[in-house]
């Protein structure tokens, strides 16, 4: 069979009307991880309440691709391909979702740390997880993209300095437990430590998503950017 | 929309706990494929009508207590094939068979096979449902007589309850076995027709689209039947609904028409796999292109 006909031509065109919708949270995405690192870092309560804004725009967004999705799948009910790429765009979606919520978490803790003293090497510290967190998810999304599995290998080893980053942070914390106040900040950024480290684990799971859409096979990459296929225990 | 704070839900324990935790979460299991022994295995089967070679070189194992689904378009030579697993096809005067068909390691092609015999034991249920103009008790009872069921009355009550419980009709026509199987909707007829099939105590049964003529109420009965009936019987099931064979199936064969040499129109075996594999990440490009409506 060499030349291929479309008999599914309507199901294929609302798929991919889905998923410009979906993909199009990206850019939202990358200016939150940017205006929540920046409120944080500067203890700016507006730029922290233009985030929790922007949230809601995501979560518009979430509605609407839910019920799109869900309609979609009643409708059609796709198999094979299709069915992995619905697969991927609804953990996609909700994915975007998480991480904006994971955005207004650190931006809120620009409220909680107004008037405390602050540490400037861990604000640098967030500010470059931030610059490592925001390529990933963009990466990610063009190995989806362009189902380019190559590039969605490079993931994992673009979250190594994301998780010993976020490891230090817990040493820097321990490192003024003297100074109450000191302590009290300190936390609370080691949540947005936390809150980074965990979009960047986000960026990697869709990196796995969209192995699995290549490929067929569902698998974690190891920390080659590896596939290693879930029922490969360890023992 | 659920928006966690950090901050204010988890203590510091908590955190240091969450980073002593694997990255990326798992996600789902592998399916694990069971082999099991083929009740019913061809060899190189070949089918014609006259001249024409309807499918070509099928071989493919159906699993004991599994159900098996044929799909394809129209014209892959699904049906075809199921009428050569009980000899069917015989009946049709130009059709001729070639190649193997065991049924537990014996040919039932080969000389001396008695094929009202074979029928017996591989039943089968067709897409319109189509009971004998009888009593509903008859439809069960004349098919089991003419196969030469001898026992007494009361073992023949026992035989059409047993049928009908079988086939999950017994409920609804307990009181009025005496009533025609035309008084029947469309798909207690089918489940009559079923029942009608598993009392000659067959072990495998063959169902050609059994529920292309019924609404989707009864089709769901008719499904979660056969989901029943496999825990005794092997099924193999054509089927047109693709969502049919990925509910019921545990395996699926796809066939496809394919141009042979002298530009003939013939059916093949494209894949035959587990169904979920078939239908989330099939092997071949054939398949991929049929069951996301990508075909030439």
């Amino acid at each position: 069979m060499t030349d291929t006909r479309d008999t599914n031509v309507h199901f294929h065109a609302e798929l991919d009307d889905l998923e410009r919708k979906v993909l199009s949270m990206v850019e939202r995405a990358e200016q939150m991880i940017e205006m929540a690192v920046e409120a944080v870092t500067k203890d700016d309560l507006e730029l922290a309440a233009r985030v929790v804004a922007l949230d809601g725009d995501i979560d518009q967004t979430y509605f609407e691709v839910h019920q799109e999705w869900t309609s979609l799948m009643a409708r059609h009910q796709p198999l094979g391909s299709d069915l992995r790429r619905m697969t991927i765009l609804l953990q996609l979606n909700a994915t975007f979702e998480r991480m904006g919520d994971q955005c207004v978490n650190i931006a809120k803790i620009a409220q909680f740390n107004t008037g405390l003293p602050r540490v400037e090497r861990i604000c640098e510290q967030i500010r470059e997880m931030g610059d490592l967190v925001r390529p990933m998810v963009r990466t990610a999304i063009e190995a989806y993209v362009r189902g380019d599995i190559d590039e969605a290998r490079l993931l994992p080893a673009m979250d190594h300095p994301v998780d010993r980053l976020n490891a230090n942070m817990y040493k820097e914390t321990v490192a003024v437990r003297d100074n109450s106040q000191l302590l009290e900040w300190a936390t609370k950024m080691l949540m947005a430590s936390r809150a980074l480290e965990r979009i960047g684990d986000q960026a990697v799971d869709f990196a796995e998503q969209t192995a699995y859409l290549i490929t067929g096979e569902m698998a974690e990459f190891d920390e080659d950017g590896l596939a290693r296929a879930l029922n490969e225990h360890d023992d | 929309m659920t928006n966690e704070t950090a901050t204010s839900n988890q203590g510091i324990g908590d955190v240091i706990e969450d980073m002593t935790q694997p990255g990326p979460e798992m996600r789902g299991e592998k399916p694990e494929v069971v082999e099991v022994p083929g009740v019913i295995e061809t060899k190189d089967m070949n089918v014609y009508y006259g001249a024409f070679r309807a499918v070509a070189d099928v071989s493919l194992s159906f699993g004991t207590n599994q159900i098996s689904a044929l799909i394809g378009p129209s014209g892959c030579g699904k049906s075809t094939v199921l009428r050569s697993l009980n000899r069917m096809n015989d009946l049709v005067p130009t059709a001729r068979t070639e190649g193997e068909v065991h049924y537990h390691g014996a040919n039932i092609y080969a000389e001396g096979v008695d094929p009202v015999e074979v029928r017996r034991t591989i039943g089968m249920v067709f897409q319109k449902p189509n009971p004998f103009p009888k009593s509903i008790f008859e439809n069960i009872a004349w098919g089991a007589k003419i196969n030469g069921f001898r026992g007494s009355k009361s073992d023949m009550a026992d035989l059409v309850q047993e049928a009908l419980v079988g086939a999950a009709l017994w409920e609804e026509v307990k009181d009025k076995l005496n009533e025609s199987g035309y008084s029947l909707s469309g798909g207690q007829q089918q489940r009559l027709c079923i029942a009608r099939a598993i009392a000659t105590k067959p072990d495998v049964i063959l169902m050609d689209e059994p529920c292309s003529a019924l609404d989707p109420i009864a089709t769901l009965r008719i499904e979660e039947l056969m989901l029943e009936l496999k825990e005794d019987y092997s099924i193999i099931i054509v089927t047109h609904n693709m969502q049919q064979a990925a509910r019921v199936s545990d395996r699926t064969a796809f066939f496809n028409v394919k141009l042979n040499e002298s530009g003939m129109r013939t059916g093949r075996l494209v894949e035959y796999s587990p169904t979920e594999q078939l239908f989330t990440s099939p092997h071949e490009k054939d398949t991929e292109d049929y069951i996301t409506g990508r075909f030439g």
